[in-house]
């Protein structure tokens, strides 16, 4: 079994700032992390590959700084991590990143062996998107499952995946290799230990790839591969709280309290109305 | 063949808790005499926990990188070092001028990746953004060190965790830590173009400046300020007395938030035109150790362990001058050698390593750390911090505000001190303490 996981380095979430001149984010000081959506999926990999033995491999695309996130990744117990990086793939958008993942997970195929599963993260806290996985099944032609919470690996190189939706939970078996995006918060994710950073670090199990290595049209990547335009952003004002402190008496007089401020206000009433009885204003 | 390796990786000569100053110099300097050496982090790469950005001493750290003048991260060569008193307005400012590279300015952050790349190149690894929970101790010899689930044996663990002593507490080596050993050092960074800093400071090109400043500043909390000018920005703050901060808090006598007393200061008419159109690029807190022998454990050695820089206590400050890099330093370097010496006596028993805790008292730091002993008490006397400026600065004011007469040094001398209600015999006899302890 060869399982591959997906890992992005992201800006940590409320650090970041907006440029609204170039509509991109002020990455500059702003301290990077694994997306935390990613952590499920590197939880679900290593769980599979424990019950049914092979490796797995983490890559991410990015600048050199990611390396610190593939080294949480190896700490955590992934067998090997691929960092891809060069700077013609600055820029990219979702399709330029998901074709440089696709090559990658290609490259792997050749120089490592055939791979059976490819497991992201639902989505990213700094865009969102979700696009990633879905487009890398479309570049490989293999099929693809999101809002997976669970999967166990059956004979035949078979998988079978449970994902959960709002309304009813749903079973698939599908024939592998395919592609898995693992719901968030789906599962808690094992801690970094001591013992795998060492041996990462003396099995050199960390390596990195360039465009000499994945040798792709640099039409195709970065910046000039990213057909995504920023057409406009809009700076949300943030809506300023009304905080008022009450000493309640007890639980009886803080309830009647939190109503009686609720029924002065036109809106909040209204709200009140529709979720305690249902009413419509 | 893979597990063979994984089993011999769960093993080291020498496990370094802590990629500080110290904890980088003793991973160098064991794994270049050949000790297979872990170093570990808390943080996201060595030193990244730390703040200060001022002035280190430059010997101690030649001594084990002849290389330092050229390769560190060194900001600008101290040429001169100023001191100041202010009251209100007032200042009175005495400057020394250097005359050789005695000390430089720097980040510590920087200075301290360069220290861990070293230990890197001569052979150690070093492993961040892991926590150590524990050394481990079995039948009274050190065994290792636990982090989560994994057990790491050494034959020598190195504490060098710094001032919060967290694994030192669990072995009982060390207690809590007390308000009053402790300050609070809050930093901002200035942008600042470097031709600027440097026609304002009055320095040469690539000297620097080291500024210590005593007074109203502090609103009477034991500390000071200071003022150190990097290559391209100025590093400004203040340094305040944790237990006696809280005691004026508690009694009211405190009312503002430590960033509001930092803001007063880079706002002082005096101070502020040295900086006048830089930005805020950067502010930061860190405890800091007040100084003095109060805060070293009473022993830096059992079987299999040695305790170094802040952990141990090592921090020199004489109110002119603090020292923590270069003690630091020197602590790891005498503790390399009492590991290698032990090594060849055979074997890293509390008797073969108490040659550490002589070697210290034998060292400068020691000598250092004895000869201002009880400096923590003076500094705790409100009356260098409120009386002894407003005093100065009166005096200054006598001589150099007048209209029209001069007084005499001896006049403007007495009238201040009737003035501001002390006694000369107090003010002789404070001095005459102070004289001693610094």
């Amino acid at each position: 079994m060869r399982i591959i996981v997906g890992i992005k380095w992201v800006p940590n979430t409320q650090a970041v700032r907006f440029d609204p001149e170039t509509g991109t984010l002020i990455r500059r000081g702003v301290p990077s992390i694994v997306n935390p959506h990613d952590l499920p999926a590197i939880e679900l990999a290593l769980r599979l590959r424990d019950s049914a033995g092979g490796e797995v491999i983490a890559i991410s695309m990015a600048p050199p700084p990611a390396v610190k996130g593939l080294e949480l990744a190896l700490g955590m117990g992934v067998d090997l991590a691929i960092l891809v990086t060069d700077r013609v793939y600055a820029g990219a958008d979702t399709l330029a990143t998901s074709y440089v993942l696709s090559h990658t997970i290609r490259k792997i195929e050749r120089e490592y062996g055939s791979v059976d599963l490819v497991i992201f993260g639902q989505e990213t806290i700094d865009s969102s998107t979700a696009h990633i996985p879905a487009q890398v099944a479309s570049w490989l032609e293999w099929p693809y499952i999101y809002y997976v919470r669970e999967a166990r690996i059956l004979d035949n190189k078979v998988v079978r995946v449970v994902r959960e939706l709002e309304e009813y939970i749903e079973e698939y078996e599908l024939e592998t290799p395919a592609v898995l995006g693992v719901a968030m918060r789906s599962l808690k994710p094992r801690h970094v230990s001591l013992s795998n950073k060492i041996r990462a670090r003396f099995e050199k199990k960390l390596i990195i790839w360039s465009n000499n290595d994945l040798k792709l049209d640099t039409r195709c990547v970065g910046l000039k591969g990213s057909p995504t335009i920023v057409a406009k952003t809009i700076d949300m004002p943030e809506v300023p709280r009304r905080k008022e402190v009450y000493k309640p008496r007890d639980a009886r007089d803080a309830a009647r309290w939190i109503i009686s401020r609720m029924l002065e206000d036109e809106k909040l009433r209204e709200l009140l109305q529709r979720t305690l009885w249902g009413v419509k204003s | 063949m893979r597990v063979l390796i994984a089993m011999v990786r769960d093993r080291f000569d020498i496990v370094i808790v802590g990629a500080g100053p110290a904890g980088c110099t003793a991973a160098y300097l064991l794994a270049k005499a050949g000790f297979s050496v872990l170093l570990v982090d808390r943080g996201r790469g060595a030193g990244s926990k730390l703040l200060w950005g001022g002035k280190a001493y430059a010997q101690p750290l030649r001594d084990i990188w002849p290389e330092l003048d050229r390769e560190a991260p060194i900001h600008r060569w101290v040429s001169r070092d100023r001191f100041s008193f202010v009251w209100g307005d007032r200042v009175l400012t005495l400057e020394y001028k250097l005359g050789r590279k005695v000390a430089f300015t720097v980040y510590l952050p920087e200075l301290v990746s360069w220290m861990a790349r070293k230990a890197e190149s001569v052979g150690a690894t070093f492993i961040d953004e892991v926590v150590i929970d524990e050394i481990i101790v079995r039948d009274g010899v050190v065994y290792g060190v636990r982090s989560g689930n994994d057990i790491i044996r050494a034959n020598v663990v190195v504490d060098a965790e710094g001032i919060n002593r967290m694994l030192l507490e669990k072995l009982g080596l060390a207690s809590k830590p007390n308000p009053y050993s402790l300050s609070l050092g809050v930093k901002e960074v200035l942008s600042l173009d470097s031709k600027l800093i440097e026609e304002r400071f009055n320095l040469d090109k690539g000297e620097g400046l080291a500024w210590l400043v005593a007074g109203d500043i502090t609103k009477g909390i034991p500390g000071g300020g200071f003022i150190y000018t990097m290559r391209d920005s100025i590093s400004i703050g203040l340094v305040l007395s944790i237990g006696h901060a809280a005691d004026m808090a508690e009694k009211g006598l405190l009312k503002e938030h430590v960033s509001s007393l930092v803001e007063s200061f880079r706002l002082h008419p005096y101070f502020r035109v040295y900086w006048r159109e830089a930005d805020i690029i950067e502010y930061g807190g860190r405890m800091a150790i007040e100084g003095g022998l109060s805060y070293m454990p009473k022993k830096l050695y059992t079987n299999g362990l040695l305790v170094v820089g802040d952990a141990a206590g090592l921090l020199v400050n004489t109110g002119y001058t603090i020292r923590g890099v270069d003690t630091a330093v020197t602590s790891a370097r005498l503790a390399a050698e009492t590991i290698v010496e032990a090594h060849n006596k055979g074997g890293f028993t509390e008797d073969n390593l108490r040659a550490y805790e002589e070697k210290i008292k034998r060292s400068y730091i020691y000598k250092e750390l004895v000869e201002h002993r009880g400096i923590e008490d003076v500094f705790r006397d409100q009356f260098f911090f409120t009386k002894f400026p407003a005093l100065a600065t009166r005096i200054g004011a006598k001589l150099f505000e007048s209209d029209y007469e001069e007084p005499s040094m001896l006049r403007a001398l007495l009238d201040s001190a009737r003035e501001e209600d002390i006694s000369i015999l107090r003010i002789i006899y404070k001095l005459g303490r102070v004289a001693r302890k610094l």
